[in-house]
């Protein structure tokens, strides 16, 4: 064991990450081989790999962000929901409005954006509870996009319509072969982030400020600008989100989209980003991702409802917390 | 003397990067108080620890009433009647006196608490101590000292033999401490076996029968109380002689400018009228007893609280403080008294706790230089003879004196003209003191002001060049260390209105 962990190569991924990896490869392969032994369709196919990703795509976005405000020692609960709001508002104004695509995709992103300044100031500025201020900005996510769309759900257009070619962005296709753009887009925003926290001003600080904020404070840091930013950037990436969930799936209902804050929640949780704040890593939240969403793709080929992959997500969530308390005891 | 109730031979334990203990012996006998003494990381809380099973040893044995044990956690110590007072309370506020006591044991009836037999047997303890707290009242409504005595009564009623005090004087007034001594002496003369820790060397001689002493990890020595000198003790803590008389007369030229004057300060109910002038290379003492207001002044004037009324100049000019980044950007840095709470992030490095406070001089454009951070931080480890294998270490694994000096370190990166240090030496050991008082000496030198809020009055009347008193939250006089006694200053400070 100390092999592996001394190793060169271990070492630069992190020893937890190289775990998380062995669990995303495992969970394929056992997938792959529960579909043979139920007599199902071949796991094993590309397609199923597109579609693995196009989950991975929006719930990425969602739990980049989610993994600054994890970080500040917060939680934001409104994720899912602000996402499908900021769709139906974008689609909503495009089908009916008529406004042009781009400026609807700039739309879904300040959607997003605008709930994160809401969330910031509240917690940031006005000291209220991250968990209880993300609920009740969670209900006012989906009670606006209900009104906009008069509780109708919105069809985004298809790939072949005149406002098309957003859907570009998810994947390319052109005869049988396939550009995965939204694959490149992911890794790029992902790497991006990492960026943003561990090489930043801000990302230094939200660190820091998840550790122990009336210490920061003390050191003369406005605290509450780069509380809140954390907010702001989790809302932006959820109005991204937005564009990718539409760009793979086109349909948006209102009053939906909880349970994507959980799974966004559960993969930060599972890549080692800390619930009492202090600790996060982008890396892993990326990997945890991947699992979710392999996750998801393997419940669906097996026949089984998404019940199912609510338990397993359940319970390996339990697992990483649990893992937390553990290092963090161990640590003291 | 009593017969050896306690012994721990060959106490071995490392943490990654840290030998922690070196195969460390110590004796406790019944009836008996004994000091155990050492400089901050000596690893005297450590081996309390492994006495106590919140850690494992490595190596060693602990006999216990002739009997070798090994307690799996502090839960298995008490029941076996090894006890500790921490210096950290651990209370519950909300709570009541008794509840507190028997928390996690509570008396039952039936399936219900029992609160009112809870109430007597607390009664019943405290008659015991000789001690007048009512069992009803809330614990957030007691003086810090009360609250130290419900702990030792705690302690107490789980038939406690061997009983350690870590560190239990460091928030007692000096009334609280004779309470506290008596406490003590009526324990041990019921024959428990008593381990003291301290670096309050007064303290030692009055309370303790012999000492055992610790450095670097390592086993030291003991010394019987009475026959030896508090040269002896220091000398064996850190085999140096340290000078320890008070300054005669103030270092401050006549001519100096003020470069902090600070006018009718209000704030709350412990700051109340407070005016004063810091000069360029003054250190100006802050004395008083505890809830003065002199903590509180200082947050006020660094805008960590909120303040009702008053000016601040800097240099002549009027400034405007509601916030400590407005502080720290009029070149004020403070350094609190609580330093995990609110000196350092424990959990990041000593690279990142030093760049903290001035982090826009370490970037790169949009990007941390971390090589600039790093290189500063080893700058400041070096000059400031900070123990800790790297700059990565994680602040948490560093001792109290070596934490005070990351703490300064980030005050000097920042390049801070006054520096505020709330009991600067709270919590260190007599070396890392010394230290850190060539430390101020050097930066006032250099032209820094100091403001040093202190409850040590060996501390103010070394280091103060002038001392301002305080007595609930007004000042009560102001005197220039030339005139300054140990009783003017006390009386001043017990100035009520």
């Amino acid at each position: 064991m100390d092999k592996i962990k001394n190793n060169a190569l271990v070492k630069k991924i992190g020893f937890n990450r190289v775990i998380l990896i062995g669990v995303l490869i495992l969970m394929y392969l056992l997938f792959g081989a529960l579909c043979v032994a139920l007599g199902r369709a071949s796991f094993f196919t590309m397609n199923r790999i597109y579609s693995a990703l196009n989950y991975a795509y929006f719930l990425g976005f969602l739990a980049l962000g989610v993994t600054f405000v994890i970080a500040t020692g917060g939680i934001d609960f409104s994720v899912g929901p602000v996402m499908f709001c900021a769709a139906l508002i974008a689609g909503y104004s495009l089908n009916t409005h008529g406004v042009p695509l781009a400026a609807c995709l700039l739309i879904a992103i300040v959607v997003g954006t605008v709930f994160g300044i809401i969330n910031g100031i509240l917690v940031a500025y006005l000291d209220m509870p991250s968990f209880i201020t993300s609920m009740a900005s969670m209900m006012l996510a989906k009670g606006v996009g209900s009104v906009f769309t008069k509780t109708q759900s919105v069809s985004w257009p298809q790939l072949a319509d005149a406002n098309g070619w957003y859907r570009n962005l998810v994947k390319i296709t052109s005869g049988t072969t396939i550009i995965p753009t939204g694959l490149f887009i992911f890794i790029v925003a992902a790497i991006i982030c990492a960026i943003i926290l561990n090489k930043t001003k801000a990302g230094r600080y939200i660190l820091c400020l998840g550790s122990n904020k009336e210490a920061v404070r003390l050191s003369g840091v406005d605290v509450r600008k780069w509380e809140a930013l954390a907010y702001i950037l989790c809302g932006m990436l959820a109005g991204m989100a937005a564009i990718f969930y539409v760009g793979a799936y086109t349909t948006v209902q209102p009053g939906l989209g909880d349970t994507f804050n959980n799974e966004a929640i559960a993969s930060c949780v599972m890549g080692g980003t800390s619930m009492s704040g202090g600790i996060a890593s982008i890396g892993g939240t990326f990997i945890g991702v991947l699992i979710i969403s392999i996750l998801q793709e393997g419940i669906l080929a097996m026949g089984f409802q998404k019940d199912y992959q609510y338990v397993i997500t359940g319970i390996i969530v339990l697992v990483a917390v649990w893992a937390d308390i553990r290092s963090r005891q161990r640590r003291n | 003397m009593g017969e050896v109730i306690l012994t721990m031979k060959g106490i071995d334990k490392s943490f990654p990067g840290v030998h922690a203990l070196d195969h460390v012996d110590l004796e406790i006998r019944k009836g008996e108080v004994l000091a155990l003494m050492g400089e901050n990381g000596a690893g005297k809380s450590t081996l309390m620890k492994v006495l106590t099973g919140i850690y494992k040893k490595d190596e060693g044995t602990i006999t216990y009433e002739g009997k070798e044990v090994e307690f799996e956690n502090p839960r298995a110590a008490q029941a076996a009647g090894v006890v500790i007072v921490h210096q950290e309370l651990n209370m519950m506020s909300h709570l009541t006196v008794a509840q507190n006591i028997f928390i996690g044991r509570e008396i039952m009836k039936g399936k219900l608490i029992d609160d009112a037999k809870m109430n007597e047997e607390a009664k019943k303890l405290f008659q015991k101590l000789n001690i007048d707290i009512n069992p009803t009242e809330k614990m957030g409504n007691l003086t810090v000292g009360k609250q130290q005595m419900c702990e030792i009564a705690k302690a107490i009623s789980h038939d406690a033999k061997v009983i350690i005090f870590d560190e239990p004087s460091a928030a007692l007034t000096e009334a609280e401490i004779e309470e506290l001594f008596k406490i003590i002496r009526d324990l041990r003369d019921k024959g428990m076996g008593i381990v003291y820790i301290s670096h309050r060397m007064d303290e030692i001689k009055v309370i303790t029968d012999r000492v055992t002493v610790m450095r670097d990890g390592t086993y030291v020595g003991t010394l019987i109380t009475k026959d030896s000198t508090k040269d002896d003790i220091i000398n064996m803590m850190v085999g140096r002689v340290i000078y320890e008389d008070p300054k005669t007369k103030s270092n401050v030229a006549p001519d100096a400018p003020v470069v902090l004057k600070v006018e009718h300060l209000n704030a709350g109910k412990m700051v109340r009228d407070v005016s004063f002038e810091l000069h360029k290379g003054e250190i100006l003492g802050f004395s008083g007893l505890m809830g003065a207001g002199r903590t509180e002044t200082a947050r006020a004037l660094f805008g960590a609280d909120k303040k009702d009324s008053g000016d601040i100049y800097i240099n002549g000019k009027k400034v405007e403080i509601n916030s400590p980044e407005d502080a720290v950007k009029n070149g004020i840095g403070y350094l609190s008294e609580d330093r995990k709470r609110y000196g350092c992030v424990v959990g990041k490095t000593v690279a990142e706790n030093t760049t903290m406070a001035s982090l826009e001089n370490f970037m790169s454009g949009l990007f941390i230089n971390k090589k600039k951070e790093e290189e500063s931080a080893w700058k400041y480890v070096d000059a400031l003879k900070t123990k800790t294998p790297t700059v990565d270490t994680e602040v948490v694994n560093l001792s109290g004196g070596n934490q005070q000096k990351v703490v300064i370190a980030k005050w000097l990166v920042r390049d801070c003209e006054i520096l505020i240090f709330d009991e600067p030496t709270r919590g260190i050991d007599v070396g890392a003191k010394s230290e850190i008082y060539t430390l101020m000496n050097e930066l006032v030198a250099q032209g820094k002001s100091i403001i040093m809020i202190s409850s040590e009055m060996t501390e103010v009347l070394r280091m103060s060049d002038r001392i301002i008193v305080m007595c609930e939250g007004r000042k009560t006089g102001e005197i220039d260390i030339a005139e300054a006694t140990q009783e003017n200053i006390m009386h001043m400070a017990t100035q009520r209105n």
